[in-house]
């Protein structure tokens, strides 16, 4: 075993319920240290995954190893995988320091020495001064803080998070997002995200794991995903692409809305024709969605600027081009 | 105030006149010196309960009593905390069939199951003992406990109890320190409610008591005999034995909900 090797290794993974497959045949490899988001959308079978790796859920087929060791028939709790859980799942009849501890007590670990470690995460997660509160009487974003200290406490070789900041409001989100970033840094251990939110994944992990319908549909950095989507579904999920029918038969091209230009008067370049329908405005740029000739929905990200110069008007028409580059072929 | 305020609160008064009036005549005719209970009063005196707790019978009724509520309280709670975690844990084919019969019970008619417990009973021998009692009564608790840790178990995040799994805890230590404790104050409440049914139970106790009296079947015997204030006595005691169970019951029910 070297620290080349995964950590852990997912080979021809099933999951079934009943005749419903929820997991259809996974292969992945995940590094050490390794900052991993599975993302999907719901219903993907990307917390049952992750469900499985915590052994949570026992696979239909195929073999979960973990640090070289198989790890299907070894039952959650003598794993060494502790899981952030989207409810959190704190425990409400123990007060915050007592949540913490919980994991050192199972594993039977003195009280001193259980003491002293879980005030020490509850320190670095600055959550000092709060360890004898009531969970109830604590605030989303300290709950958060509490149910990373209770999983970090053991100090696993890995973490794995299952959607923990849904329940954020947006500005906490980023600031978790912050602190979940320099946790794994600095712990150095493997972070498996599991998540809906294309912000969250590109934001924090090395490595982008896209799902749909119980196959993994792409692997990438989150820029090569994100700029080169293979198939239709990674670029339909992923940010807001374009797809347009390619040269060849069983081709198709995407252009990212923010590569597309538009312009009032029809350019001497190629140029698809598109009919204005309405704008939305996201942060800074504003998303212009169009109608094509062939009735499909274009998109072009503008500047407020370049809006005002457009002024365009319901049913208006214009012309959209790209640069060579801005595109990327897919086959169907 | 508003009229309709008003309206809802004599509607309110009356609905209490309504249902404590009867006990409450009972407690102050068990406190008047007249051999009948007629208005006017008479004097104030404690003469029917020292006269009633004087006499060994007396006594032995509420031993029974006592040690048949306790254990059957026991029993009942553990049996219906197992059925609801039962249902809350595991879906399973009949589960409908399941709950129905489970929550059975308290739809007999209380002749029909005294009946049918002195017939089972005496098969096994154990018609006229404590330990019957003891076993008609944790039927007929069971239900309300479980209706109880259901209700509890229903606020239970199905993700509490994996976390303790996910964090090195056997399902059975999982159990222990984090499903019953989650679960304690039903527990206890159920506990309360399934003692108060035990304590307060006459018909099915009648049929197959025996000479193992209870507090209600030894009222009836009593009864029969003649018409005796210390009726009124023991009745009090047994109706603030029975209240201080059932408002523990309430208390908690109601903190745990309001949480």
């Amino acid at each position: 075993m070297t620290d080349q090797d995964p950590l852990v290794r997912f080979a021809g993974v099933r999951k079934s319920y009943g005749t419903f497959e929820a997991v259809k045949g996974i292969d992945l490899d995940i590094g050490r240290g390794e900052f991993v988001a599975i993302m999907g959308p719901s219903g993907c079978g990307k917390t049952t995954t992750l469900r499985m790796l915590a052994g949570l859920e026992a696979p239909s087929a195929g073999d979960i190893t973990l640090d070289g060791r198989v790890m299907n028939d070894v039952p959650a709790h003598e794993r060494d995988t502790p899981l952030v859980w989207q409810s959190l799942a704190l425990f409400p009849f123990l007060n915050v320091r007592e949540n913490v501890e919980f994991g050192l007590k199972m594993r039977g670990v003195s009280k001193m020495d259980s003491h002293g470690r879980a005030m020490m995460w509850l320190e670095r997660l600055g959550l000092k001064g709060f360890e004898n509160r009531r969970i109830d009487q604590l605030s989303g974003g300290q709950r958060q803080r509490v149910a990373l200290a209770r999983s970090l406490v053991t100090e696993p070789q890995m973490l794995l998070l299952d959607e923990p900041l849904s329940a954020l409001d947006a500005h906490l989100v980023i600031r978790m997002q912050g602190v979940l970033t320099r946790l794994q840094r600095e712990l150095g251990i493997t972070f498996v995200y599991v998540t809906h939110s294309q912000s969250e994944a590109f934001a924090m992990a090395d490595r982008v794991v896209i799902m749909g319908q119980g196959e993994i549909a792409q692997i990438g950095k989150p820029k090569e995903i994100f700029r080169a989507p293979k198939t239709r579904f990674v670029a339909e999920f992923v940010g807001r692409n374009n797809i347009l029918p390619g040269d060849k038969a069983g081709q198709e091209i995407v252009v990212a809305a923010d590569r597309m230009q538009v312009s009032a008067d029809q350019p001497d370049a190629a140029a698809l024709p598109a009919e204005f329908l309405s704008e939305e405005f996201a942060g800074t740029s504003i998303i212009c969605y169009f109608e094509g000739a062939n009735g499909e929905e274009l998109k072009a990200q503008v500047t407020e600027e370049e809006l005002e110069a457009l002024d365009p008007a319901p049913g208006q028409r214009f012309w959209l081009t790209w640069a060579p580059e801005a595109s990327h072929v897919i086959t169907v | 105030m508003k009229p309709s305020d008003l309206v809802f609160r004599v509607y309110l008064a009356a609905i209490f006149v309504f249902v404590f009036a009867p006990i409450v005549t009972s407690m102050i005719f068990s406190f008047n010196s007249d051999r009948f209970p007629t208005v006017p009063l008479g004097s104030f005196t404690t003469h029917w309960y020292q006269t009633a707790f004087s006499r060994p019978e007396v006594w032995t009724a509420f031993g029974n009593s006592l040690i048949i509520a306790v254990c059957a309280a026991a029993l009942s709670t553990s049996l219906g905390f197992v059925t609801a975690y039962t249902d809350f844990r595991y879906g399973f084919r009949f589960k409908t069939a399941y709950l129905a019969l489970a929550l059975l019970p308290p739809t007999i008619p209380l002749v029909i199951m005294g009946l049918a417990m002195l017939a089972w009973l005496r098969q096994l021998g154990l018609s006229g003992t404590l330990t019957g009692i003891v076993i008609a009564h944790t039927v007929m608790g069971a239900p309300f406990a479980m209706a109880i840790c259901r209700l509890r178990l229903q606020q239970m995040d199905s993700a509490l109890e994996a976390a303790a799994w996910n964090l090195g805890a056997s399902p059975w230590r999982a159990m222990r320190v984090v499903v019953i404790p989650f679960c304690l104050p039903a527990l206890i409440s159920a506990y309360c409610l399934t003692a108060a049914v035990s304590f307060d139970e006459f018909l099915v106790a009648w049929f197959v008591s025996g000479l193992n009296k209870t507090v209600p079947v030894m009222i009836l015997e009593i009864l029969q005999g003649n018409v005796d204030p210390q009726i009124n006595a023991i009745g009090t005691v047994v109706f603030l034995t029975s209240m201080v169970l059932v408002i523990i019951a309430q208390l908690l029910i109601l903190r745990k909900t309001a949480r």
